[in-house]
Order: C-alpha cells, then structure tokens, then sequence
C-alpha cells in the first residue's frame, strides 16, 4: 500500500500546479483546468483540494502580488513540492504497470 | 496579461459573509480570487447575474475545510457521526410523540408567522422618506395658529402660507433650500387625442429636485425646470400618456396640453422620474413651475401671503440638521416682521412656526390637512411588543412541551448516561430535537404569513411581500430568528433533561421535588401574563368602541343622507330641495357647510359686544353654516332663543346659534343672557338668535368646544333624513331627481352614521388587531397548558391513585390538579392587571370622553383565564380520574 494519497481530483489539481509551474494561483489553475479539461470546475472544490494537499505536503503556497482588479487582496501562488512531485510519479508509475498489465486482445475493443 | 476593466463591485454582504465564515488564512487570496474572476466572468452579461453568481461561488465555499474553526462540531470530523444519530434519533421522536409534536408545531409556526408578519409590517413603517440623499436635513414647514395669546393652540397646519417659503430662506442663512409644492389643481391632461381628466398637477419651486432625492429615467434633474413651460412626469404618468412604450417614443421635448376651467396651455416634457417609492409621505406624478400658478392666479394675495391660506406643502433643508431649533426660534421675529400687528396684538401671539423632521412625518405628524393618511409610532410600538411577546409565548410552549415529556425520556436518558453520554451530549442531542422542530415549523411560517399576508395588506393598506432573494436582510433576520428561537426554545429543556440523576431515571422515578418554585412555573406565568394582558386590553378597547358608537353624540345620525352638491344643483338648490320633500319617504332636508362628524373650519375674526364695547374673542370660536331646516333635521335640542327663520337670509346681517358652551365662555352663564347679544364673525355684524344644547360635532377624542352656527349661504352639501320605510327606493329617488338636475356628475352620497363611525377608523382596525392578537395568545398559551397539565397529572398519577383508592372524589382531584394553576393565575394577573391598567388609561386619556374601566373589565381575562385552563385541565385529567387506580398503582 502506497504512502501517497490522493484523489481523482487532487491529482489533477496538481498536475495543473505543476504545469503552471511560478503562474498557478486561485484563477490561473481554474482556467486551465477548464482548458485542458474541457468541463466546468467548481472553484470551492479547487480551493479545497489546494488547502487539503498544502496540510499533506504536495503543494506549498506564498503570497504574491495584489491588483486593483482583485479589490487589492493578494494571490496566493502555489508551487508543487518534490514530496508532490514524488506522489506524482508515483502514481503514474501505478497506472503506466496497471497499463502494461492489460492484454493486448482487450485495448483492440476500441475502435 | 491585458488589462481588464472593472465593470461592477461585487455585493458587499456576500464578501462579508464570506470573510465571516472563511478561514483568515484563507480568506484573503480566496476572496482575491473571486473578485478577479467576477470582473472577467464571460456569462454575467449584466450586474445581476454577476452578483448571482458570485453568490453561488461564496456560498460553495462552505466547505469544512475552509471554514474557520468557530464551531465545535465543525473542528471535529468524528462528532459528525454523533450528529447524525442525534438526528435520527431526534426524528424517531417527534414521529413517535405525534401529537405533542403536533402542538409544537402549530404552536411555533403561528407565532413565528405572526412575528414575520410584525416585522415586516414595522420594517416598511419605519422606512419612510429615509431614501432621500438629504433626509436628515430636510424638514416640513408647519404653522401654529394660536387664539392671540400666543399659548391656546387651535391648530397646527401641515402646510404652510404662499410666501413662507421664501421669506425663510431670506431671513435664515441655515436655510439653504427651500420648496413650495401646491397640489390642488386637478386640471385635465390632453396628449394627441387622449385626455385623462382631473390628474394631480403639483406646481412645484425649481429647487424641488435639491431638496428630495429622485431618480430619473430620463432628462436630468439639472435641467427639469429649465423654463417656465417644463413638466416633469413620473412613469406611471409617462405609461399613463404615452403608453408603455414610452421609451422608444423619446418623449422629452414632446408637448403635452394640460386644461382647467377653460384655461389651457402647453407644456413641454424635460423629464421622467421614477414613481416615487410606496414609503414616502407623498406621492405627485407631475411637477410643473411654481411660476406658472402665480401667473394665472395673477394675485400676489394668494400667492405671496403669509398667513393663512394654507395650501402650500413647504419643505426646507437645512446647512445641518441640528440647525432646525435656531431656525424655530426665530419664529416669532419672523411672524412679527413679515405680518406685523393683528387687532392690535404682535403676530406671533398668533402664528408659530415648527420644523418637522422629514423622517418622523409619517410616524408621528397628524397634523390638519396631512397631505396623505400617516402611519402611528404607538401601533408601530404596540405590533412589535406583541409580535416579541407571541414568540416569546411560543419558545416557552416549546420548554414546557418538551420538558413535560420528561418522563416518556426518563429511562432514554438513564441508559445514554449509563454507557457514558456526558452532560454535553445529551445537551447536543436535546437541542437537535429544537433545531429540527423549528426547521420544520419554519416553511409552515412562512406558508402561513404568506397566507395571511393578503388579508394583512388589505386590512393595513400596504403592499408587504415575502421576497428573500430581494431582501436579504430579511432572510438573515428570519435565519437569526430560527437559531435563536431554536436556542431559547431547546436550551432550557435540554439542560433540565440532562441534569436528572442517573440511578433514579432508570428506576423511573420521578425525581423533582414538588411545590418549590421552578423556572418552569415562572414561565408558565409569563405566558398568563400576556394573555391576561392582551384579553384585558381588548375588553378596554372593545368596551371604549362600545361606548362610543351607542353613547348620544346630542343629534340624531341615523337615517341621514349627506350629499355633495355639484356647481349645477347649487344654482337651482331650492327648487331641488323642494323637489326631494316632495317626496312622502323624505321627512325633511338641510342645506349645511359641513356635517357633524369632521373637524370644523375656524374663523379668526370674531368679536361681541358685551354692555357698550366691543370685545374681540379671544378663543377658538369655529363655524359651520346652514339653513332653517338644520335644526330639526338634526334633532339638536334649542336651549334658549328660537330657531333661524327663512326671512334670516342676508349676506350684511349675521344671524348666529351658539352652543351651550361657547354661551358660556362669550360671558353667559344663563344662557338666556345671550339671546339678542350682538356680535360680529368673520366681518359681518349680527346678533345672536340662539343658543342650543351642546352636541359632539367633532370626534369624541376632543371635548365639545365653543362653536358658532351661522345662517349664511355658503353650503357645500345638503343632509337628507329619510324615513324608516323603503329606504333603497328613497335613495333611487334622490339619484333620478339629481340626473334630472344634473347631467353631467354623478350623485356622491354617504350616510351620516357612516360617516360617524368612519371617524374611529383606526380605533376599529387596533380593536380587530387586538383581537387576532388575543386569539393567537390564547391558541399558543392553550398549547403550553396543556403541556403543562400533561406534565403535573403525569408526576401526580399514583398520588392520584393512591387517593382515590382511599375514597377521594373526582372534583376533589380536580382542585388538587389545578390548585398550583390558580396559584399562577393570581400572581400573573397581580403583574398583568396593573401594567395593562396603566396603558390602556394612557390610550383612554386620547379620548375626551372615555369609560372609567371598571371592575368588571378586569374580571373578563382572569375568567376567561381561569375556564380556559379548567377545560384544558378538565380535557386531560378525565383520562386519570375515570381509569382503575389499579393500572397507575401496579406499575411499582
């Protein structure tokens, strides 16, 4: 059993943290989820997965900069830790062996 | 990154909300986050389903893991499970208890529903005129008229005289606006081919839009009165004239024709306003140049005066508003300067000058000649006293109810002790059981208020409605309401239940000692005290109303038909009036100024002779005028002197009926004394005729004044007596005779009595308002008996048995039960009595003529009291006194 855990969603969270590398704030990491996604992301449960992931240790987070647009409150920048980038390859280590792992007849179902 | 624009500011509440609840760490770049993406957000194509949205984004951040620790249970993942059960098993409850939590219910939403109610009702009063951006330096111009001492006031106008207005503003440099508005031209408004009749034109100073604040959908404030033909309409006008396309027709410029008396003249539109708001004292649809009415009128007399006349609303605004007692205390030099001597005495003995805030007009100002009906500060105070003291009476309901279920929990609670509950926890589980019975009562609230809301606004004259989304100071009040009323309600049983000792819950015994005064009992007093209260207080005012409309106003009202008459039958009034008593069914018919049920005209000018000289009258000495007939019409009893003769018809000599009591005060005690006395009223000399028995021409909350009747001809309506027989006939009559005299308007009829009665209008309306009151209290407070009886006959089931085992007889049991009740009721009606003694002498005291409250009215609520709590008794005590003892008696 892993030491890592980390949702459907966390993981996705994350893996946009890591994309967006020094620009992954609250809106950045929505709208490129919903880019890359292609689906609606409920900014409550973003903001959960951030601050659930910062208590585990994927994900540290500083303040940034402030702008007249956001009313002069500050962002809040997040950046992914080698823990989270180790949880990262971990899982997709499992996947890529569970992969590995299907029979060749079976992935010919698509079509 | 581009540069975005800032379209709108989020709401304010929703960001509080949000900062409220969210974890401060958090709180910040959340927040941050969506501000910036409220700004850029594609769908919110306008500010409301942009604020909507970021609603929705703040409340889905009502997240335990981002919500600041300020619940227990919320720090504590693993209590959710306790939560949980302490729900279900909270439910399994009150299904099991069907009946008990029946009456909870009913008992809980109706006075949540009569509190929503209330508050609606006291949050519109008390937000009148306070939209204005200058409210609080705005004042009323009002004038006092004294009998020439300067101290006996006769009356406070709330309008002022033409001229005030300027002249303040020249004499007071706190004074920086001032405005005349004078709304008594009814003149027809004509637009192409469309002519709406008799709208209310309001000539209006150009500096109206300084002082009152009002939004325009059109045009500019700036420019509404840039010249003397400009008019400005609100949009129920513009939907009125233009249709409701008004819009796309760009109205302004466009001429509109208004026409009185066969004077016309037009008008160019510069301006739509919007309606004025429902909570304003006043309400005008069109505004048009002072300047115009001074031109037609063409009088400097009626338009420039400074004392009487009082047709011009005049309202200034103040520098601050603290200036306003400055301003009152140049008063008298400002009567003085601009009026100077009357018959020989300084102006200011005459007139005063008051300054009525603009917020306290429609509570507090009943002024003669208010522009509109105001509301009243006391029915504001009373509703929300009420409205407290019902939900008050519904939480204590609830504790009683709860804890008399005691004994039914006894061995629950043992058990949950015995395995280890704490204290806490059964508190926990205890208040779940309030908060789910006022969750649910709550949509039964609502549901009721929302029933009982059109009866409400039709009976109040107000448009309330229940509108969170609108409102949402509305909705967190009702949301504090529920958690308090849960709190209140669940707390005090909870903490009871709790406390029952471990050992002797399990055996099931009941451990409370008796006849010691409890919490409980204190609350069960409470609520006799406002039921005894509340059916006290409408026995008062039931008994005053009854006095009223049985006791002898002095003249017959019954039977009396009090007609307008129209500019065409008062050139043929005579052959008219001969015409009707030609008629069998109408026994007689009088010309008169005005009925006797409303406030009398005054005339200043009058003065008698008294041995050789000539005294000027120094009291209020008002007037109606009428004809020969008015007498027996009326049925006024003559107490000296005769009656006006036909011959008595003169506009050089005055022929005068005075009563008893302005008699007296002219200086004859026997009233025979006065009977050819000359005196002059309103500059016509003449000699008395007359005196007759006094008689209430006004209401009965004033004293019978002096007054004078004068034969004179200048009546405004005539009264018709009919006899008892075919009434509806006579009537149809009167209506064919009248279309036969006049074509062209149609008859406007009310019976005196009607009249009369019309008087007490809000005495009536605070009589049935006590008496859904009264219902309410008495419906919630039988609920809480019966908790309470339930409660006392279950503690004393085997007292009960063992008694009757030994041959004691029902009633014998009965007194044993309610015994400690009666106890309760002395001492409630001990502080009920004379709190409700005092107020009701203090709504007594409005009255000039009032009921001495008798002992009778204070023993209606103690019975009533007493027998409704011997039915309750009697309704749940049957099942303990008729069952074998046996059965109670067996059970150890």
């Amino acid at each position: 059993m892993s030491n890592y855990q980390l949702g459907e969603f966390e993981e996705v969270v994350l893996l946009t943290v890591a994309i967006l590398d020094a620009d992954a704030y609250g809106v950045s990491i929505k709208q490129e989820m919903e880019g890359r996604l292609k689906r609606s992301v409920s900014t409550g449960a973003m903001q959960t997965a951030l601050r659930r992931m910062e208590n585990k240790g994927y994900l540290k987070s500083e303040f940034g900069e402030s702008t007249a647009i956001r009313g002069g409150k500050r962002k809040r920048y997040f950046k992914i830790t080698p823990y989270g980038v180790k949880a990262l390859e971990y899982y997709k280590e499992t996947r890529m062996s569970l992969w590995q792992a299907i029979p060749g007849t079976v992935l010919d179902l698509k079509s | 990154m581009e540069k975005q624009k800032i379209r709108y500011c989020p709401p304010d509440w929703a960001a509080r909300w949000l900062l409220w609840f969210c974890h401060p760490d958090f709180a910040e770049d959340i927040l941050g986050d969506l501000e910036e993406e409220y700004q850029s957000h594609e769908p919110a194509a306008n500010k409301l389903m942009a604020d909507f949205w970021f609603v929705r984004q703040v409340a889905g951040m009502m997240r335990p893991s981002l919500m600041r620790p300020f619940l227990p249970f919320l720090q504590l993942n693993n209590k959710m499970d306790m939560i949980k059960n302490y729900i279900k098993i909270g439910l399994r409850n009150l299904l099991k208890y069907r009946v008990g939590t029946g009456i909870n219910l009913l008992g809980l939403s109706t006075g949540m529903a009569a509190f929503i109610l209330i508050a609606l009702f006291v949050k519109d009063e008390l937000s009148y005129d306070r939209h204005h951006e200058h409210a609080d330096e705005i004042f009323r111009v009002t004038i006092e008229n004294f009998s020439g001492d300067g101290e006996t006031l006769s009356r406070q106008w709330a309008f002022a005289s033409a001229g005030h207005a300027k002249r303040l503003k020249q004499d007071f440099s706190q004074v920086t606006h001032a405005v005349r508005f004078f709304p008594w031209a009814f003149p027809d408004v004509i637009y192409g081919d469309k002519r709406l009749p008799g709208e209310q034109v309001v000539f209006a100073d150009p500096e109206v839009f300084d002082v009152f604040t009002s939004p325009f959908l059109a045009g500019s404030a700036s420019t509404a009165f840039a010249n003397e033909t400009s008019m400005v309409i609100s949009e129920a006008a513009a939907i009125r004239i233009f249709g409701n396309d008004w819009r796309e027709q760009d109205i302004i410029g466009k001429n509109v024709k208004i026409e009185a008396q066969g004077n016309a003249m037009s008008l160019a539109i510069t301006g739509v306003m919007a309606d004025m708001p429902r909570q304003q004292h006043f309400h005008f649809e069109y505004f048009v140049p002072f300047s115009i009415y001074e031109n037609v009128v063409n009088n400097p007399q009626v338009t420039d005066n400074v004392s009487g006349n009082y047709n011009f609303l005049t309202y200034v605004r103040l520098a601050d508003k603290d200036a306003a007692a400055a301003v009152e205390a140049g008063g008298p030099a400002f009567f003085d300067k601009h009026i100077g001597d009357i018959r020989g005495l300084p102006a200011h003995q005459y007139y005063g000058l008051v300054l009525q805030p603009l917020k306290d007009i429609h509570l507090t100002s009943n002024l003669s000649g208010e522009i509109e009906n105001n509301g009243s500060l006391s029915q504001v105070v009373i509703f929300s006293v009420i409205g407290l003291l019902l939900i008050v009476v519904a939480c204590i309901n609830y504790m009683n109810l709860a804890t008399s279920r005691y004994t039914r929990r006894m061995k629950e609670i043992g058990v949950r002790k015995s395995i280890g509950a704490t204290k806490g926890s059964l508190i926990g589980q205890f208040v779940t059981e309030s908060v789910l019975v006022t969750v649910i009562s709550f949509p039964l609230a609502i549901g009721l208020a929302a029933m009982a809301m059109p009866y409400i606004n039709d009976f109040m004259d107000k448009q309330l409605s229940i509108n969170f989304l609108q409102d949402f100071s509305l909705f967190a009040g009702v949301v504090v309401l529920l958690a308090l009323v849960a709190l209140v309600a669940g707390l005090y049983p909870a903490i009871y239940l709790s406390s029952l000792d471990t050992i002797s819950s399990l055996k099931g015994e009941a451990t409370f000692r008796t006849g010691k005064v409890n919490f409980r009992s204190v609350l069960v007093t409470f609520q006799y005290v406002v039921t005894v209260g509340i059916i006290f207080s409408l026995a008062v005012v039931n008994a005053q109303m009854g006095y009223i409309f049985n006791s002898d106003p002095g003249f017959q009202k019954e039977r009396i038909l009090d007609v307008s008459l129209s500019r065409d039958i008062y050139a043929k009034k005579e052959t008219f009036k001969n015409e009707l008593l030609a008629n069998g069914s109408i026994e007689s018919a009088t010309f008169v100024s005005r009925i006797p049920t409303g406030a009398l005209l005054d005339n200043q000018g009058a003065s008698i002779f008294l041995g050789d000289s000539l005294t000027p009258i120094n009291f209020r000495l008002p007037y109606i005028t009428v004809d020969e007939d008015f007498i027996s019409t009326y049925g006024i009893e003559m107490v000296a002197g005769q009656n006006f003769e036909k011959y008595m018809d003169s506009d050089s000599i005055g022929y005068y009926i005075v009563n008893e009591t302005a008699a007296k005060q002219l200086g004859f005690p026997q009233t025979q004394e006065a009977i050819a006395k000359n005196m002059a009223y309103g500059g016509v000399n003449g000699s008395i005729v007359g005196v007759v028995k006094d008689f209430h021409f006004e209401s009965l909350h004033s004293p019978i004044g002096p007054m004078l009747i004068a034969k004179s001809d200048n009546y405004r309506r005539i009264s018709i007596k009919l006899s008892s027989v075919n009434i509806q006939e006579t009537i149809s009559f009167i209506e064919t005779t009248w279309a036969s005299f006049d074509s062209k308007n149609p008859i406007n009829y009310r019976f005196v009595d009607e009249a009369f009665e019309n008087q007490y209008q809000s005495e009536e309306r605070l009589s049935i308002m006590f008496k859904v009151f009264a219902v309410l209290a008495i419906l919630i407070s039988c609920l809480g008996m019966l908790g309470m009886v339930t409660f006392v006959v279950e503690r004393k089931t085997k007292e009960i048995g063992i008694r009757k085992v030994l041959g004691a007889k029902s009633p014998h049991i009965m007194w044993l039960v309610s015994r400690g009740f009666l106890w309760l009721i002395g001492i409630a009606c001990l502080v009920s009595l004379p709190i409700g003694y005092y107020l009701m002498s203090n709504w007594l005291s409005t009255f000039a003529y009032q009921i001495s409250i008798s002992p009778m009215l204070f023993l209606v609520p103690v019975l009533a009291v007493v027998l409704i709590t011997w039915a309750t008794i009697l309704y749940r005590i049957v099942k303990a006194v008729y069952i074998n003892p046996v059965k109670y008696l067996r059970s150890e």
